[in-house]
């Protein structure tokens, strides 16, 4: 791929925009410098409606194959948010754009699509969403447990701030039987 | 006599949390025909201190101290990249001094670590002299860490808007002879490990990743730039001064004209990479700026001005093994509303896969272990034949390894 | 040097290392003890793969819930005389991990612990006084 085929943040937004249109909820892009010289580096956050999600990621690719860094998540009381990191335009100096993409679903449906059909180095990520925050995501291919021991119990979500908590298990190593 | 049939069967050996090839607990099942590798399974989990979930009650200065242990080796890339997304958050300006410190001391860091793994990748092939060799470098390499924080590993020299300590002008005539001395060691070793038949017969070929399963798996760090793979924060990105020094991305095309994808193309990258580093420390001594080292030093201030932040963000940093990705929520009290925390090698696990299907057992523990795995294993493996069980001891694993390795010398 | 050493090593002391969940700070300064720079070996003291060969046990690490058992069996398959000794600020107190859902207490309510050695992490220097305080240990426990 050469240089004058690099994408843009503006772009970016924009291609997504033109093919989505109101499923994209809300998009800001942000700069940030450092050093001497002040070069900055560019990132999108972008918020999208969770059924658009798949053909999100499609698009996507079909711009340019980006790298998945990793998905976090947020416990917002009704909600559960994902967010993907992906990163886009590496290779080249300094011209990398960092695309966070955030999806809301409710806590009483919390499903999503999986993505490891179109990228499979998102398999651990995705487990390890399953397992602390509750999410069902539908068609990963292994619905194991990642990090949390296996006889830990079901329903216990560890990121989670509301009852399913993991607060029962909660051990203080300081303490000092008397 | 009648002849039984006899179907042939594939064995499963477990290789169960403490193992020979890496030093962390990690867990892996072998599907194995002969001596050959067919599948590979991977459950992890044996490390799981609830880090996370334990930042929910601290503020970000507890919880710097918290994030360098995380891990040992690699332990100022945690601090980094968690200082790098609340000074995004908090719109704190770090003075251009401390940016410039805090390349070289991540710098140092590398060169330790990649040093570190390479006496390990050669006790794996069963070159002992080799692992002191590297290992007695290391020990120059961590004096001069000490001179200059305090501490051999833990460093704790990250602070929220700069960094702790001052390379005053006293300490830069001992640096720079640490580092002539380091580029003479580094021509050592170039010689040991590049112009070795048994390092080459034993490497190439072994545990091959090619470029697109790389991108497919999302592999970070010097794995993925063996495999070719232009992977690079330091060099996409303009963070701390990496923005003002002349960093280019290194693949091992600079110096065998092509590229593999397998272990030797590794122990170069990791080679290339340290005289990288030793010259960008020079250059950022001759670089630095004058002035602060931290925007605020008074620590009550900084909780302060932290306990108004608003917002999140993301602080991403290239440690040796990889790129960190950290990201970070605040919302108004003292402690981050959610940390979520990346290190590399949890998108080099995946990778693994690939790698070992279609290798011999003695070739596991080099294998696994080129990709610089921060975890540290050493179990019995239990082989199941015909209803027999036989044990294979540490020792007996690094034994087919090392005898392999004797059969390629004849 | 402890005292109690002066007559000369009856056997040489063979140690295992297990880690039950450490960040590895400790583990690098255990196999640092053993470069040329500390150079434990003189002493014949050697790192060895398999609990069965083994007289001490060095264990780091906040215990984790995968790890407990685990632990506890490598304890039970070494053969007496032994000693433990629990490297690192983690196992003996948690240190900074001492709030968790996934961790099991220090190590000394899993293990009897016999030598703590102290700090985050220890230098070689401790470690190697740590083994040499075992070893008189396990010398009084071969006499009785």
């Amino acid at each position: 791929m050469s240089e004058d085929k690099l994408l843009t943040a503006e772009g970016i937004v924009k291609s997504f925009k033109d093919e989505f249109k109101t499923k994209i909820i809300d998009a800001q892009i942000k700069e940030h410098a450092a050093g001497t010289k002040k070069n900055s580096t560019t990132s999108i956050w972008m918020k999208v409606d969770s059924k658009a999600f798949k053909d999100v990621v499609k698009h996507l690719i079909s711009l340019q194959y980006p790298h998945l860094a990793v998905a976090s998540g947020n416990d917002l009381g009704k909600t559960i948010e994902l967010i993907y990191h992906f990163t886009v335009n590496f290779g080249y100096n300094r011209k990398q754009i960092n695309l966070n993409i955030s999806v809301e679903v409710p806590k009483a449906k919390p499903e999503i699509q999986s993505i490891c059909d179109l990228i499979p180095g998102a398999l651990i990520t995705e487990r390890e969403k399953m397992e602390m925050l509750g999410v069902d995501i539908i068609g990963i291919p292994d619905k194991r447990r990642l990090f949390v021991p296996e006889d830990f119990p079901k329903g216990v979500y560890p990121w989670r701030r509301d009852e399913t908590g993991p607060e029962k298990y909660y051990k203080n190593l300081h303490e000092v039987k008397k | 006599m009648s002849q039984t049939q006899t179907t042939k069967t594939t064995y499963h050996i477990p290789i169960g949390p403490i193992h020979p090839a890496l030093k962390e607990p990690v867990y892996f099942e072998f599907e194995i025909a002969g001596e050959k590798i067919v599948d590979v399974d991977v459950k992890l989990g044996h490390v799981h201190r609830a880090v996370e979930w334990a930042s929910r009650k601290r503020n970000p200065i507890q919880i710097l101290y918290l994030a360098e242990r995380i891990c040992g080796i690699c332990s100022y890339c945690h601090p980094a990249a968690f200082t790098l997304a609340v000074e995004k958050i908090a719109d704190i300006e770090v003075p251009e001094r401390a940016e410039y410190l805090r390349v070289i001391q991540g710098e140092l860091e590398r060169i330790t670590s990649h040093l570190l793994w390479a006496g390990v990748a050669a006790h794996e092939i069963g070159f002992d002299t080799v692992l002191y060799l590297t290992w007695q470098i290391r020990e120059k390499v961590l004096d001069l860490t000490e001179y200059l924080t305090g501490n051999r590993i833990t460093k704790g020299i990250m602070m929220i808007g700069g960094i702790r300590r001052d390379i005053t002008k006293d300490m830069l005539p001992r640096i720079k002879k640490d580092l002539e001395y380091y580029k003479e060691c580094y021509d050592k070793l170039g010689k040991v490990f590049l112009n070795d038949k048994t390092v080459k017969m034993r490497s190439q070929d072994a545990g091959i990743l090619t470029k697109d399963e790389a991108m497919k798996l999302c592999a970070v760090g010097p794995t993925t730039r063996a495999s070719g793979v232009k992977k690079d924060v330091r060099v996409d990105t303009s963070y701390f001064a990496y923005g003002d020094l002349d960093i280019e991305c290194i693949t091992p095309e600079v110096l065998t004209g092509e590229v593999n994808g397998d272990v030797y193309d590794r122990i170069i990258q990791r080679l290339l990479e340290v005289k990288q580093a030793i010259e960008l420390i020079e250059d950022c001594i001759d670089k630095m700026p004058s002035g602060d080292i931290v925007a605020e030093p008074k620590l009550a201030k900084l909780l302060n001005q932290l306990k108004k932040a608003n917002g999140e963000a993301i602080g991403i940093h290239e440690a040796p093994r990889g790129e960190v990705i950290h990201y970070v929520k605040m919302d108004g009290n003292e402690a981050p509303f959610t940390w979520k925390v990346r290190a590399p090698t949890y998108n080099n696990i995946l990778p693994w896969i690939p790698m070992l299907k279609g290798e011999q057992i003695a070739d596991i523990p080099i294998v696994a272990a080129s990709t610089d795995p921060c975890m540290s294993c050493t179990n019995r493996v239990g082989i199941v034949k015909d209803g027999r069980k036989y044990e294979l001891t540490k020792e007996q694993l690094h034994k087919l390894s090392i005898a392999k390795t004797r059969r390629l010398m004849k | 040097m402890a005292k109690g050493l002066t007559k000369a090593f009856k056997r040489a002391l063979w140690v295992y290392h297990c880690n039950s969940g450490s960040c590895n700070g400790c583990d690098i300064e255990i196999i640092a003890a053993l470069c040329p720079r500390y150079d434990v070996e003189r002493f014949g003291i050697k790192l060895v793969g398999s609990p069965r060969h083994a007289d001490v046990l060095l264990v780091t690490g906040p215990v984790t819930r995968q790890m407990a058992d685990k632990v506890k069996r490598v304890y039970e398959q070494m053969a007496d005389p032994k000693a433990v000794i629990c490297v690192g600020n983690c196992g003996n107190t948690g240190d900074v991990f001492y709030e968790s859902y996934n961790l099991v207490g220090p190590i000394n309510q899993i293990l009897p612990v016999d030598v703590h050695v102290i700090g985050c992490p220890p230098r070689p220097e401790a470690i190697i006084m740590a083994v040499a305080k075992a070893w008189t240990k396990l010398e009084t426990l071969e006499a009785k």
